[in-house]
């Protein structure tokens, strides 16, 4: 009995290792191959995907105080369908008067137009100028082009106001 | 007369689209159709080659859209098929000795008198594939189960659907090995054809008699023992219209793989 125990046993060790080995190449080239695939296809880079997931934290925590880092923000294919997934674990729902304050300093932010972020986003910019110019033609990025003209105005304004 | 103007094309090179075109152009003429096909590959001919009739090109597409010869003039026929010819690709010349609407136009006279016009497309996205495609209502993608191969497939689905001319594509999944895709260090036919959500038109086992065949200039389509030869011959019964279920590559073949599955089968009734 023992024997036989040790036997199964050793030969489950030896069958699970063989085949913790065999999902791996395939697998990885298949999973490697959706999410670049996904990239091509929607003309995001993965500088892109970061941007977009910083400015949804920024949004979002407005509204429910959550785990920063956690957030994840991912493309997924169903058939032909591609979906935007975005997982937020919440620490806790913000209440009505911080929700309020958080909304009354983002107004004043926009009014104002502070330096800081403005400096910012000029930084951002030339980063993905080239980004952009180096996809090639579409729908999709023909609007991120568009962004980044909006953006490459506001900072102009910013450094318009500064010399002023 | 009015011919199926099929477009074979790949993206990256070296997946097989000249030897799939040879061999669905020879299969088809078997099969009793007349079939013209046509090299576009400027500057990098080799579909002459695969067929063993580079010393028999008088004249090259390039000669007939600059007039020095009648397009009939330039059709090279087969040595054993007389269903079957080629418009070989001008060797010494670029991609720009022919337009869009030149190789349109040789597709439209060719349409009258064959049944099959099969355009061998260049690798790559760029002029030599518009020209390809130009002509063409239907196109076959060429890949293999490799990353690199499916990621270029998958922009040339991008691309082939863009245009309004060509009405469907089919994938043909090339150099599959059956062995490596058993021990999971292959993506298998189902992989590649979820990711690219495409209609399957063949599978083709990874097979060494195409090195021979090619060195010989005989496709091997002709060889009736050859499995790549008789998946390239389902291939071209499917295009004709006919139902052929795919030739199953995972059974195994030989003694010895016989045998390893009679040790396996004992093997799982000891647990």
């Amino acid at each position: 009995m023992i024997l036989a125990n040790l036997y199964n046993k050793v030969l489950g060790f030896f069958r699970q290792t063989e085949k913790e080995a065999e999902e791996s190449s395939k697998d990885t080239a298949r999973n490697r191959l959706r999410v670049v695939l996904m990239q091509d296809r929607t003309n995001l880079t993965p500088e892109l995907m970061e941007r977009m997931r910083r400015e949804l934290v920024e949004l979002l925590s407005k509204y429910v105080e959550m785990d920063k880092e956690a957030l994840e923000l991912n493309l997924e294919q169903d058939g032909d369908q591609v979906a935007l997934m975005l997982s937020i674990p919440v620490i806790r729902a913000k209440d009505e008067e911080e929700i309020k304050a958080a909304l009354e300093a983002e107004d004043e932010k926009e009014e104002e137009s502070s330096e800081e972020e403005n400096d910012e986003e000029t930084k951002d910019n030339p980063e993905d100028d080239e980004n952009l110019d180096s996809d090639e033609d579409s729908d999709k990025d023909e609007e991120g082009e568009d962004d980044s003209e909006e953006e490459i105005e506001k900072s102009d304004e910013t450094k318009e106001s500064g010399n002023n | 007369m009015s011919g199926r103007v099929i477009v074979i094309t790949s993206g990256k090179g070296g997946v097989g689209k000249t030897t799939t075109n040879a061999n669905i152009g020879t299969a088809l003429a078997k099969a009793g159709k007349k079939v013209v096909m046509i090299d576009t590959d400027l500057g990098l001919r080799n579909l002459d080659l695969l067929l063993g009739l580079e010393n028999r090109i008088v004249y090259t597409i390039v000669d007939v859209v600059e007039e020095r010869c009648k397009l009939k003039q330039a059709l090279v026929k087969d040595k054993k098929n007389p269903n079957l010819c080629l418009l070989a690709a001008a060797q010494t010349r670029d991609k720009s000795a022919v337009t869009e609407e030149q190789l349109k136009d040789i597709c439209e006279k060719l349409k009258k008198d064959f049944d099959f016009i099969l355009v061998d497309c260049p690798a790559g996205i760029e002029q030599g594939f518009q020209n390809a495609v130009a002509g063409a209502s239907e196109a076959i993608v060429v890949t293999t189960p490799e990353m690199s191969a499916v990621r270029d497939a998958d922009r040339i689905i991008g691309l082939l659907e863009a245009k309004e001319e060509i009405k469907s594509y089919k994938l043909l999944i090339n150099r599959v090995r059956p062995n490596l895709i058993k021990s999971n260090d292959m993506m298998s036919v189902d992989d590649v054809v979820e990711i690219l959500s495409a209609d399957l038109i063949g599978i083709i086992p990874e097979d060494t008699g195409i090195i021979t065949s090619t060195n010989k200039g005989e496709p091997i389509v002709n060889d009736e023992k050859s499995l790549a030869g008789k998946a390239y011959n389902n291939v071209a019964r499917r295009i004709i219209g006919e139902d052929v279920p795919f030739l199953n590559l995972e059974e195994p073949q030989g003694v010895i793989a016989k045998i390893k599955k009679f040790f396996s089968g004992l093997k799982g009734k000891e647990k």
